[in-house]
């Protein structure tokens, strides 16, 4: 009789787990199947789009989208957000380019890119932690501080800047170098919320920071820590922007936040936290990347973009919170 | 925390005086308007106090309606108002350019604010999607609207039947739109959420959502008619916008939704909801008019401005959370 119990708790347990890791694959699983419809559409109704050269362009024009939405997903499975991210990249940028034309070392550019942006992400993890203030109107405060730092330190004129390094623009058999480092970006940050402790505490304090701090996990540290992580990745991001335009001007980075919020979500990360997965945003990117270039090469006006855009992040977190409540419907019916 | 056993001591308390937001917002105005006339004498001139008032006018329509959707709680945030502002104020245009009245498409011009408004509603309360990703995605979709239909340019033809008095014009020597829009609108919401049932029931909602749909009030259905009236206030910005300027951009809305909520905020506004005032939030409009016109005379540039308005916030917020954390803990 107990046995028996036990086994049918087991059971439900098993059942529920994978019930779980079910639909986070299927979710996973699902932006890709949009990349490809998307992509066979384009090829369709473009004969530019399916070409070595265009994937490429591809591949190097989201690179640093790519980056920042890696240490986004991070920031918004914890239960937070960043949206100064494009004010910093800029910020960044400018600093880097004007190192460079000055003639400093490339690699203490590197260096100081990526020590800067990640002190700037601790700081903004300080506020939200230490400080108390809510993600959302931190960062929206300061990204009108950064952008007002960028302002005062730009010299009122377009900033030409070369590359850092041509390793990231130039081709390896098509594909542009930085997406390598793209690659191995995520992987590495894949394979840390899978099996690393700092990747399980984001997602335990993403679901239930009480909770998480009661168990005994460092609330405020992983916080800081992700925020941290984030900043060092636009501060690389950064580098591959200044490298792949050429060009930083005033606005430089304004209104990226959106298209990185609009990456992961569309990834299948929760924004409201303790769900999601970094694979799932690299699908999310590339949709958004594509759409982004497919629409260009469609000769639709660029003014369509955003619109665009803003009504596939709509459907994506639609079709999310219709099926969230589906499953808290049926939990709460059993 | 708990005001019923908050006991009442003699002598001066920094945190309850900080934790009465409009006191303190009328000393630092009043503050800030010394040193600016100390600056320029010209500051402290009736002309120039009137002239200035009608700075505050749009971005205190979005300011109100940014307050009501916070009050109503459940993380609810609106980061469209500038993006319905300039989707509604473009929407004027090209009605008022195919020959609808001016005055017609102004009103009609209202209906699509609330038509925004409520789309932002469905989204939250109907499809469940969190107010601050909705209102992005809407944010992004109502500004890239408003560009497609504008096909990216300034939209003219407004200065007919009198229409330009609204911006333009003085009663008394007020500027008409204070008069016509800023007061009428803030007397309005004012006296709703100080007087009305319904105004009762936003607190409630923001306040304890459980509690509130325990005693049958439906938290989605207020918080749906707070996105429609932030809406509607927004169309009434675009219609003022529209007036003062007798033109219509699509990007007319781009920097202001940082100040709503700065505003909002500042003005006492707790963000997770439930607390707040109108009065509050109109004497921070007073200060950040009084406080950008007088950085304006000291020549400070305008992105200077916005980046101290973006530090005030966050030294706002995080000044009124951690006093409320340490009285909390005492």
């Amino acid at each position: 009789m107990s046995s028996s119990t036990t086994t049918a708790g087991r059971d439900t347990a098993v059942g529920q787990r994978s019930g779980i890791a079910g639909r986070l694959q299927w979710r996973a699983m699902a932006i890709y199947v949009f990349v490809l419809g998307e992509m066979i559409v384009f090829s369709v109704l473009s004969a530019n789009f399916l070409t070595a050269a265009n994937l490429g362009n591809i591949a190097l024009n989201a690179a640093d989208l790519a980056l920042i939405a890696a240490g986004m997903t991070l920031v918004i499975i914890l239960g937070g957000i960043d949206v100064a991210v494009g004010s910093v990249l800029g910020l960044l940028a400018l600093i880097s380019g004007t190192a460079t034309l000055a003639g400093v070392n490339p690699w203490l550019i590197v260096v100081l890119a990526v020590v800067l942006g990640t002190a700037i992400g601790a700081l903004h993890g300080l506020i939200v932690t230490k400080g108390m203030v809510s993600p959302i109107i931190a960062t929206i405060g300061l990204l009108a501080v950064w952008r007002a730092v960028h302002f005062s330190l730009w010299g009122g004129s377009d900033l030409f800047a070369p590359p850092i390094s041509l390793l990231l623009v130039e081709r390896f058999a098509g594909i542009p170098g930085v997406a390598f480092l793209v690659l191995v970006v995520y992987g590495g940050l894949a394979y840390v919320m899978r099996f690393r402790s700092f990747g399980r505490n984001v997602y335990a304090i993403g679901n239930d920071a009480e909770a998480a701090r009661l168990a005994g996990i460092r609330v405020t540290r992983t916080t800081i820590g992700a925020f941290a992580l984030l900043g060092g990745l636009v501060g690389v991001a950064a580098l591959v922007f200044m490298s792949r335009t050429g060009v930083i001007q005033a606005y430089s980075g304004q209104g990226l936040e959106l298209a990185v919020i609009a990456a992961v979500v569309v990834g299948g990360t929760s924004i409201t936290g303790g769900r999601g997965a970094i694979l799932g945003t690299l699908g999310g990117v590339v949709f958004v990347a594509v759409l982004q270039n497919g629409v260009v090469l469609l000769g639709v006006p660029p003014l369509w973009n955003g619109l665009l855009l803003g009504v596939f992040i709509l459907l994506a977190v639609s079709i999310d919170a219709i099926v969230n409540r589906r499953a808290a419907r049926r939990e709460r019916a059993l | 925390m708990s005001s019923p056993t908050h006991v009442d001591r003699p002598g001066l308390d920094v945190s309850r005086m900080l934790s009465d937001r409009r006191l303190f917002l009328v000393l630092v105005t009043i503050a800030t308007g010394v040193v600016m006339s100390l600056l320029s004498p010209f500051f402290l001139s009736v002309d120039n106090i009137l002239n200035i008032t009608k700075f505050g006018v749009v971005i205190g329509l979005l300011a109100l309606g940014q307050t009501l959707v916070i009050i109503g709680g459940g993380g609810g945030i609106d980061l469209s108002v500038g993006s319905m502002l300039g989707l509604s104020g473009i929407c004027m245009g090209l009605m008022v350019n195919a020959g609808v009245n001016v005055w017609v498409a102004a009103v009609i011009t209202l209906g699509i604010g609330l038509l925004l408004g409520a789309f932002n509603g469905v989204l939250v309360t109907v499809i469940g999607i969190p107010s601050l990703i909705a209102t992005l995605g809407t944010l992004y979709a109502y500004e890239s609207a408003a560009f497609v239909a504008a096909k990216g340019v300034t939209i003219t033809g407004f200065a007919q039947a009198g229409y330009a008095f609204l911006g333009q014009g003085k009663i008394l020597g007020v500027p008409a739109q204070v008069v016509l829009a800023l007061i009428p609108a803030y007397l309005l919401v004012g006296a709703m959420t100080g007087y009305h049932r319904f105004g009762r029931r936003i607190y409630e909602v923001g306040n304890n959502e459980r509690a509130a749909s325990l005693v049958g009030i439906s938290p989605a259905r207020v918080r749906f008619v707070l996105y429609g009236i932030s809406g509607l206030l927004a169309g009434l910005g675009a219609v003022v916008t529209n007036s003062w300027l007798l033109a219509a951009r699509p990007g007319a809305g781009g920097n202001l939704v940082l100040q709503t909520i700065t505003i909002a905020v500042l003005g006492g506004t707790n963000i997770f909801g439930g607390r707040g005032t109108v009065s509050g939030t109109l004497l921070a409009v007073v200060f950040i008019v009084v406080l950008s016109s007088g950085l304006q005379l000291a020549g400070v540039d305008q992105i200077w401005q916005l980046g101290a308005l973006g530090a005030l916030l966050v030294l706002t917020v995080m000044v009124n959370n951690l006093l409320t954390a340490r009285s909390g803990s005492r």
